[in-house]
């Protein structure tokens, strides 16, 4: 089948590659940029698992072709912290267990990036609204929301 | 789940995506959002050949008013809505409807058009067209028409668009100083398709209902409009008790039928309620000026 | 094996206790954890197969020739060529029930593999599939378990078992059952449906494998659990020698039971690696998993009676179940030998009977879901309890107060001869109510009732058995057939020339804790810090016998492993350093990482006393040899045989953790939506090693039994269709489903036979939810006399229970 060519913006860096227009997003992430920390669960839209953010809004990978994001930036979990470096939220997730399998973490912590940078003082309802965008099977939801509402206080310079 | 193959069209003008239509008939569909056709399509529901994407096409994504009418280009996110002094302003029913499409995510890329264009009878924004009595422009390579909301939606998933048509425009009245409103949608969980929503608006003063809206989804082929009910509101007292006499009414004339979700007597159940509820909150509305 | 002598306690702990942050954490907040679709191995192949559309049939014809010469396309494999070069799947049951990766000359569910695909890429592979075409021959469908017994003919899925789709059928009866039944008061009967729903983890079951020509062995990636337990049986299925199958473990995105033993894609994969002679992944995608996995679970229908004493004593319990166990048995009916290890509950139940039917229908097999069938009778017992308590006119909180096993009668066994180690059901009562402030409801909830609304305050007492013996897997067939009665864990730790800590597990990471849980023990058992030591996982070629995670039995098995290690190695460092300090072994003491003399500021450090050991061999004591490490494989603590006739079916679960959730709700009764007013979740789970972790199985477990409780069902419509095949249509709840505020409570019991006292806990709130919120929801429409005998209980069976109840009133 006919490539298309695409070029984009991962986490800072500019690729420029030619893809099958059929190629998911998700995919081409995860196999042709080997970014493997962005997850793939449904490949029909509805667990989240593959969320990134695209131009600083959060996108389901699985329902986006390669080829509609050229021109984009997009930002994946890698581009939050290290171990040796990381971003309050992730800091807040280890802290309040807000993780166990690990499979949806990557994101929960793209949606709260979104989240807190549109809205820095969430509320505990305003938190569950935005992460119910994605499932865990795991945690039981409350310690994510524990977690975000500490990473929220972290960011803004208050110690909690 | 991959999709299957097709070959990709990127419009880089309307005309381009006109083109595109017209060359390939039936054989093409236009990728907008992809929300719903991408995940119909990794399904392998639906394979079309051809798919004509329209994403560079900013011309259509606006929000304006326009006099006495509110513009929306077709391409507009979901989420642009969401967030829009406008609308909120202008059109309160499809500020507070839009919400309920799906989750944040679905909504930044989704769009106006796309979402009503795919028709499907559970979706919160064919409702509010209908009860709006929007008006949808369509461009083709032949000219334009408009297409009145009563007319578009044709059957589930089905809508009055030709192949060769692309939809570029929906246009509402601005909101009525004085009216109120109400969208209300019960489903399986946060965020998925509704089993049965209401937008509802509603004029009222001195204590006497004036005029109403009752457009549900999920309970026909398309957004249902239920005359009788919205009649059976005008010279009424305003309160309580007309409202659950209309949502009787409602739920009597509405034919929902039964799938492994809900059962039509669990839909007529849900217009039951929902009637009542979107009514009182209508009412509060209007009395506050809203 | 006698009871094992109860363990002393130490009390003063550094490390267990502790809500210690995660070790498996950095890795995974960073997107570095390697899940099995993240690993590539050069020169990989992808693979994907052609699901059956058909509930039964037979296959008559395939024609793979366009999907053969579709470039990019390097092999299509039918179940008939399958099965020259690979065998039948392992299977637990006996007589086993022929299965096989890929069907060879019948289909017998939807989803079932009919063929497979191996390409450059999964899309390819997936454009392959849809060009493969298949003639079937619809066989007759069985959906309802009801017809099992009565199939016939072609509706039979496995003529070689019998005339009909009875699996198992077999009655148990502990105690004077019938003689009980004979002098109670009243016996009250219910019946209950409990329908299947699944674990559905984030993260599907995959693997990668490759056959080297070299060596004439093969390497399977995979995210499957008893790979050092019975990995073997999938050499033998792929008719290999067991030492040519190297499995190595990849961490799991969840599992819950579901990847305890993942055999259909490792051998699926196996067989297309050897085929095609590349390395093959095969990573389900969402319809593979649901339609076609190995974690639906219980499935059952139940017909309870209990007898009773007019004062609501407690004497009897026994039940009739049929249990769709699908189209396989692949673990056996030992679903319901573990629902024997708590059968009777927390209750001084004196006699009980089981009247079992399984039966084969045309549906994905059962597997592997938290709870394995113990939280079904959970569930059933409880109904019958608050069934009781409705008719006697008792509280639902008296009823089982006056019944509970007392502490003092521990360990206590039950009629059906498991053993319950140690308890405290009364204290965790009394905490769930105090922390529910069950009294301030209750008046609440009047107050509510009069104002039309309708709150319901509910209450389960469930017991959560805790690390399962082999034996559960055979107890109930007619013939034992492999009577297997080993499921230990083993752990080796080396201490390196520098001090520092390696820890090998043999069993997986799954989204429990084991890493962590390894590192607290360690670090208590050594006196060293967590942050020098250092876990790795052991492939098959490299490992010792690992039971794995599963029936919440990791933490304590590898406790008990490492203390048997760390004895070792700590036995070592005081030879040695006892040597070099001229001191008695007895007069030393390890504390903070340093063996000193007591009494003396005289010691060496571990690093210190490793140096020694690895380099100076001469300045050793003369019975030591180089090195400093110890392996040790830790049998399950308390095990016993079951007697012939099966009415003492012997201790195999004797780890008991107990829980009382008081889920206080509100019903709209307009349109049955349920809201959470309050949650209380009280659990038992003796010491404590990590309670951040323990609380999350615990909150966890109660959001996914709310799935199954209120939300989930692989619905099998009358053609066997999965009509719930997709997570549009399986309703696993969000966040919004949850509530907001898990009130987790701990008492502690301290097991005597564990190390430390731990108990299992990571089945958490499932096991205690569906009763718990099922009572709830009675209670809240009491008014209406609306009982709650079937799951899941969605809003429209709320509201069509109101509006019957409504129209019989009027």
């Amino acid at each position: 089948m006919e490539q298309v060519q695409l070029t984009l913006t991962v986490n800072g860096t500019r690729y420029s590659r030619a893809v099958e227009p059929r190629c998911l997003l998700s995919d081409f992430i995860r196999h042709d940029l080997g970014l493997t920390g962005t997850h793939v669960g449904c490949e029909h839209g509805v667990c989240g698992m593959c969320t990134v953010l695209i131009d600083g809004q959060t996108a389901r990978t699985c329902l986006t072709f390669a080829v509609q994001v050229d021109g984009a930036e997009i930002t994946t979990v890698e581009a939050l912290g290290t171990p040796a470096k990381l971003h309050p939220l992730q800091q807040a997730f280890w802290e309040k267990h807000g993780l166990q399998c690990g499979y949806c973490t990557p994101a929960m912590l793209l949606t709260a990036v979104e989240l807190l940078s549109n809205n820095p003082n969430p509320t505990r309802s305003e938190i569950g609204e935005a992460m119910s965008a994605n499932l865990c099977r795991c945690t039981g939801y409350q310690t994510i929301v524990d977690a975000v509402e500490s990473a929220a206080a972290a960011m803004k310079g208050e110690a909690r | 789940m991959k999709p299957a193959p097709f070959q990709y069209v990127r419009a880089s003008s309307i005309d381009d995506a006109l083109a595109g239509l017209a060359g390939h008939g039936d054989d093409a569909k236009v990728l907008a959002g992809g929300q719903s056709l991408i995940a119909l399509m990794n399904l392998r529901l639906v394979r079309p050949a051809v798919l004509v994407d329209i994403n560079r096409l900013s011309d259509i994504a606006y929000i304006r008013q326009e006099n006495g009418t509110l513009a929306i280009g077709a391409l507009t996110r979901q989420s642009a809505v969401e967030s829009s002094d406008v609308i909120a302003r202008l059109c309160p029913l499809m500020a507070e409807a839009i919400r309920f499409v799906a989750h944040r995510p679905i909504r930044n890329r989704g769009t106006v058009g796309g979402n009503l264009a795919h028709a499907d009878p559970t979706s919160e924004l064919p409702a509010v067209a209908v009860a709006l009595g929007a008006t949808f422009v369509a461009r083709s390579q032949e000219g334009q028409r408009r297409i009145a909301a009563d007319d578009f939606f044709v059957a589930p998933l089905s809508t009055a668009l030709a192949s060769n048509e692309l939809l570029t425009e929906v246009r509402v009245p601005v909101w009525p100083a004085g009216q109120g409103w109400s969208f209300m949608e019960v489903s399986p969980r946060a965020g998925d398709y509704a089993l049965v929503g209401v937008a509802a608006t509603l004029r009222a003063a001195d204590g006497v209902c004036q005029s109403g809206r009752l457009v549900y989804s999920g309970v026909g082929p398309r957004p249902i409009r239920v005359a009788k009910a919205e009649q059976a509101l005008v010279g009424c007292s305003s309160g309580e008790a007309t409202f659950r006499e209309v949502a009787e009414i409602a739920a009597g004339q509405v034919e929902p039928s039964s799938d492994f979700h809900a059962t039509g007597d669990y839909r007529r159940d849900l217009v039951r309620a929902l009637t009542r509820r979107a009514l009182m909150v209508a009412l509060d509305r209007c009395q506050k000026g809203a | 094996m006698s009871a094992p002598a109860v363990k002393d306690h130490p009390i003063h702990r550094r490390w267990i206790g502790q809500s210690m942050k995660r070790v498996e954490d950095p890795r995974l907040l960073t997107g570095r954890g390697k899940y099995i679709d993240d690993i590539v191995v050069p020169n990989m192949a992808h693979a994907a197969v052609l699901r059956s559309p058909h509930a039964h049939a037979r296959i008559k014809k395939i024609d793979a020739s366009k999907a053969r010469v579709l470039p990019g396309v390097l092999l299509v494999l039918t179940g008939a060529e399958a099965v020259e070069q690979t065998g039948p799947l392992p299977c637990f049951a006996n007589p086993p029930v022929a299965q096989y990766c890929i069907a060879v000359d019948r289909v017998r569910h939807v989803g079932e593999t009919v063929a497979a695909v191996v390409a450059e890429s999964r899309y390819i592979a997936e454009d392959a599939v849809d060009r493969i075409e298949v003639e079937y021959e619809p066989l007759p469908v069985v959906v309802n378990p009801g017809d099992a017994s009565t199939s016939k003919g072609d509706a039979v899925l496995h003529p070689d078992r019998g005339a009909n789709n009875i699996a198992h059928q077999r009655t148990l009866t502990f105690g004077s059952y019938d003689e009980d039944m004979r002098s109670v008061d009243v016996i009250v009967r219910r019946k209950v449906r409990w329908p299947r729903s699944g674990a559905q983890p984030m993260e599907t079951v995959g693997a990668i494998a490759s056959y080297d020509e070299g060596t004439r062995k093969f390497t399977i990636y995979a995210n499957t659990s008893m790979y050092n337990y019975v990995g073997w049986l999938m050499a033998v299925s792929l008719k290999v020698p067991a030492h040519k199958l190297n499995i190595v473990p990849t961490i799991a995105g969840g599992s819950f039971g579901s990847k305890i033993f993942t055999h259909k894609v490792l051998v699926l994969a196996a067989t297309l690696a050897r085929a095609c002679g590349r390395p093959v992944k095969y990573v389900e995608d969402r319809l593979d998993n649901m339609t076609s996995c190995d974690n639906h679970g219980s499935d059952r229908i139940y017909e309870l009676e209990l007898g009773l004493k007019r004062d609501g004593t407690m004497l009897a319990f026994g039940m009739k179940v049929i249990d769709d166990y699908g189209a396989y048995l692949q673990f056996g009916v030992g679903h319901h030998g573990n629902a024997a290890a708590q059968l009777t509950g927390p209750y001084r139940i004196k006699s009980a009977r089981i009247e079992l039917t399984a039966v084969f229908t045309n549906k994905c097999q059962q597997g592997a879901y938290r709870g394995f069938g113990s939280e079904v009778n959970n569930f059933a017992l409880e109904r019958i309890v608050d069934a009781a308590a409705d008719e006697l006119g008792i509280s639902p909180v008296e009823i089982r107060r006056k019944n509970f096993i007392q502490p003092e009668q521990f360990p206590y066994k039950i009629p059906t001869g498991n053993v319950y180690d140690s308890g405290n059901y009364g204290a965790v009562l009394d905490k769930a109510l105090e922390m529910a402030d069950y009294d301030g409801w209750r008046s609440r909830q009047a107050d509510a009732r009069k104002q039309g609304r309708y709150i319901g305050i509910g209450l389960a007492s469930c017991q959560e058995r805790s690390v399962f013996s082999s034996t559960e897997f055979w107890f109930w067939n007619h013939e034992p057939g492999f009577a297997l009665t080993s499921s230990p864990e083993s752990v080796n730790i080396k201490i390196d020339p520098t001090g520092k800590a390696f820890v090998t597990l043999y069993s997986p990471f799954w989204g429990n804790s084991p890493e962590t849980m390894a590192t607290q023990i360690v670090a208590e058992q050594l006196t060293i810090d967590p942050s020098d030591i250092e876990i790795t996982y052991a492939d098959t070629d490299q490992g010792l016998m690992g039971t794995g995670p599963g029936g919440s039995r990791y933490t304590v098995m590898i406790a008990g492993a490492i203390a048997g290690a760390a004895t070792d190695i700590k036995r070592k460092l005081f030879k040695i350093a006892g040597h070099f300090l001229e001191a008695s072994e007895q007069d030393l003491e390890l504390r903070d990482g340093r063996v000193s003399v007591r009494g003396t500021d005289r010691g060496m450090t571990i690093p210190e006393i490793a140096l020694q050991a690895y380099y100076f061999r001469l300045s050793l004591p003369d019975d030591c040899n180089s090195g400093l490490d110890a392996r040790f494989t830790y049998d399950h603590p308390y095990t016993t045989q079951p007697n012939a006739d099966r009415t003492d079916l012997g201790v195999f679960y004797p780890i008991m953790g107990h829980m009382c959730h008081i889920p206080i709700v509100e019903i709209d009764i307009e349109t049955g939506q349920l809201t959470y007013l309050k949650y209380v979740a009280v659990h038992d789970c003796g010491t404590v090693v990590n309670p951040m972790t323990l609380a999350g199985h615990v909150r966890g477990g109660t959001v996914q039994g709310i799935g199954s409780t209120m939300y989930e069902h692989f619905y099998y419509d009358e053609q066997g269709q999965l009509v719930t095949a997709n997570f549009a249509d399986y309703l696993i709840p969000t966040l919004k489903e949850a509530p907001p505020n898990i009130e987790v409570g701990h008492v502690v019991t301290p097991s005597p036979f564990t190390e430390y006292g731990i108990k299992g806990g990571g089945e958490g709130g499932r096991m205690g939810v569906p009763p718990a919120l099922a009572s709830a929801v009675e209670d809240a429409l009491r008014p209406f006399g609306v009982k709650i005998d079937t799951l899941p209980i969605t809003p429209m069976k709320i509201r069509d229970m109101i509006r019957a109840a409504q129209q019989r009133k009027g």
